[in-house]
């Protein structure tokens, strides 16, 4: 299905091998726009991405406007009540058909030449029909042809090869899991809207600065200084106190495990104890059991990168979209749970402007610092080390491997199946 | 729209222009002693008309007073990466509307719904050394103190861009 991706002529392809070795990996990664061009073909239009949530279009017509690489879609709940994800470009002369961010549709007519698409992308109307004499089931939207949900989820695919969202996932279906089961009832709203934030570097720097335990004590210190917080047990201790680790799950997938530095309940909401929100706690130990209930209390959600665009950042849901070498958005909503209080989703909220976007206590900082990155590497000469803690790592059962936060175990997670995917 | 006297116009514009320098040359202290204590500081994050259950929308800033002084005092600490150094900034207030609230949040006070267009053009001086335009209304509301003195306890700025993907913003805009 990659063919139908036509490559545009901006070199030849480099082989990944030479690019990307056990410990170190090369600079051109982030900004050479043949590489660009190869992930775009191999990662955002060869395999599954993450393309949004089901609370997002309840209701059927109801569609969001997204971009999966360069390509513009539409997540659509069709006539039966089904996700699905259609190219949002005209099958006449490549218009935008819909250039609303989000809403609700009985079809979609492209305001240039008026022609009309169902929900299901199908070509239902052409004006002035005796001059247009095609098949006209050769001309609806394009219908990506993978679309699954995991509890919720939507993840799609331009390649009907791309295999099983199962098999993407691989052991991150517990991640999702675990952010599925901060939620009472396992409802989740994304409803709060997205504030995008725009980075002057390159889209790879976001997944892995967002599972790099390291960086903390250095990018945070400001916020560390102001805030106390339950990063400051979690990541900044001495390194022989840090209880906390970093997980590559297979896959290109990578956690920070917070939870075994958390000894209280609801410090993952910035809080002592779970004292504040005594609904949520009952309404927990009812729908899962006392024990798994206040397991989740004390261990929070997840921390965890969804190769290639989705970040599981906590109490956040973020999407990371490329935008040519040197550029990315990172779009953020805080992750409301149905069936609570407003008063928690309200400080899940407030939680979610501290930490993510453009002004907020984190991730202001993190920009600055990757696009301060992506000037150094500009000259495309570097040679970046990611040999941290490869002697410590241990490898489970599950085909896991754990380290120390401190450690690049989720770097070279990111870039061992980067390499694989980009070699195929 | 109910007027407000010459005097009081030339008061409130000197205030808001004051509050505009004090900004524009990162004076975290001077500025923030322009804030009174029950300060709102809300950046929303754009041109959404979305009906949103229970009312809860993120913002790209929702600052009360206690987060307010946190984001200065993280200002303040010389490690807040993405003001260092600070972005050298101006911006131009224009279009200014002023009328009193009628209804004042603390009834002794004087109280001002003030409104301006504003124009920030900002630096980047920590990464990418690019100017940054950032156009926008601003909403104010300002009281006189039993000093004397204006406050401003709210400020609204809705940026013409919010709900598109923005630059970092690490200042006081």
């Amino acid at each position: 299905m990659s063919s139908s991706i036509p490559a545009i002529n901006i070199g030849e392809s480099p082989d990944y091998h030479d690019l990307i070795l056990r410990d170190r990996i090369h600079g051109s990664l982030y900004t050479s726009p043949a590489v660009y061009r190869d992930e775009l073909e191999r990662i955002f239009y060869g395999g599954w991405v993450y393309v949004g949530h089901e609370s997002e279009i309840p209701e059927k017509g109801n569609f969001v406007r997204r971009t999966i690489g360069e390509e513009p879609v539409l997540l659509v709940r069709d006539k039966k009540g089904e996700p699905l994800v259609l190219k949002n470009r005209c099958a006449h002369r490549g218009n935008l058909v819909c250039s609303e961010h989000r809403g609700k549709a009985k079809n979609f007519m492209c305001p240039y030449h008026g022609w009309v698409y169902g929900l299901d992308g199908s070509l239902l109307d052409v004006p002035y029909p005796k001059g247009f004499t095609q098949e006209r089931e050769d001309f609806g939207l394009q219908v990506l042809p993978l679309v699954e949900s995991y509890r919720g989820f939507v993840f799609a695919s331009f390649n009907a090869e791309a295999g099983s969202l199962s098999d993407h996932l691989g052991n991150a279906t517990n991640a999702l899991d675990r952010a599925v089961e901060m939620s009472p009832s396992g409802d989740l709203r994304l409803t709060a809207g997205w504030v995008k934030q725009k980075f002057a570097a390159n889209w790879k720097m976001l997944p892995e600065n967002d599972t790099d335990g390291y960086h903390v004590n250095y990018v945070h210190a400001s916020f560390a200084k102001v805030i106390p917080s339950q990063y400051d047990e979690a990541t900044m201790v001495s390194e022989d106190d840090l209880k906390s680790q970093t997980i590559d799950w297979g896959k290109g997938h990578t956690e920070l495990n917070f939870a075994p530095s958390y000894t209280d309940e609801c410090q993952w909401l910035g809080l002592p104890d779970a004292s504040r929100f005594p609904d949520y706690v009952k309404q927990l130990e009812e729908a899962y059991g006392y024990e798994r209930a206040h397991e989740i209390l004390r261990a929070g959600p997840p921390h965890t990168l969804i190769f290639p665009n989705l970040f599981l950042g906590e109490m956040n849901i973020a999407m990371i979209q490329p935008a040519g070498p040197n550029e990315c958005v990172q779009w953020h909503t805080p992750l409301l749970l149905g069936d609570v209080s407003d008063a928690l989703n309200e400080r899940i909220l407030r939680q979610s402007e501290a930490a993510m976007g453009p002004s907020a206590f984190l991730l202001a900082d993190d920009a600055v610092i990757a696009e301060r990155q992506q000037m150094a590497l500009a000259g495309g000469q570097a040679w970046l080390d990611v040999s941290r803690g490869e002697e410590r790592e241990e490898p489970r059962e599950d085909g896991s491997i754990i380290g120390h936060v401190s450690d690049e175990t989720t770097n070279r997670g990111f870039w061992r199946h980067y390499q694989n995917v980009m070699s195929r | 729209m109910q007027l407000v006297s010459n005097d009081e116009q030339r008061q409130i514009e000197a205030f808001l222009y004051r509050e505009a320098r004090l900004a524009d040359e990162s004076r975290y202290e001077a500025w923030e002693a322009l804030v009174d204590d029950d300060m709102y500081y809300w950046v929303p994050a754009g041109d959404d008309d979305q009906d949103v259950e229970g009312g809860l929308r993120v913002s790209v800033t929702a600052d009360n007073r206690q987060r307010l002084a946190t984001r200065i005092a993280q200002l303040k600490t010389g490690m807040r990466h993405s003001q260092l150094p600070v972005s050298p900034m101006r911006r131009v207030l224009s279009n200014i509307e002023i009328e009193p609230v009628e209804e004042p949040v603390k009834s002794s006070a004087r109280e001002y719904r003030v409104g301006a267009n504003f124009v920030l053009y900002e630096l980047r001086a920590q990464s990418t050394h690019k100017l940054e335009v950032w156009p926008g209304r601003v909403e104010y509301l300002l009281r006189v103190g039993s000093d004397g003195e204006l406050k401003m306890y709210f400020k609204k700025v809705m940026l013409v861009h919010g709900s598109e993907p923005l630059s970092t913003l690490g200042f006081i805009i």
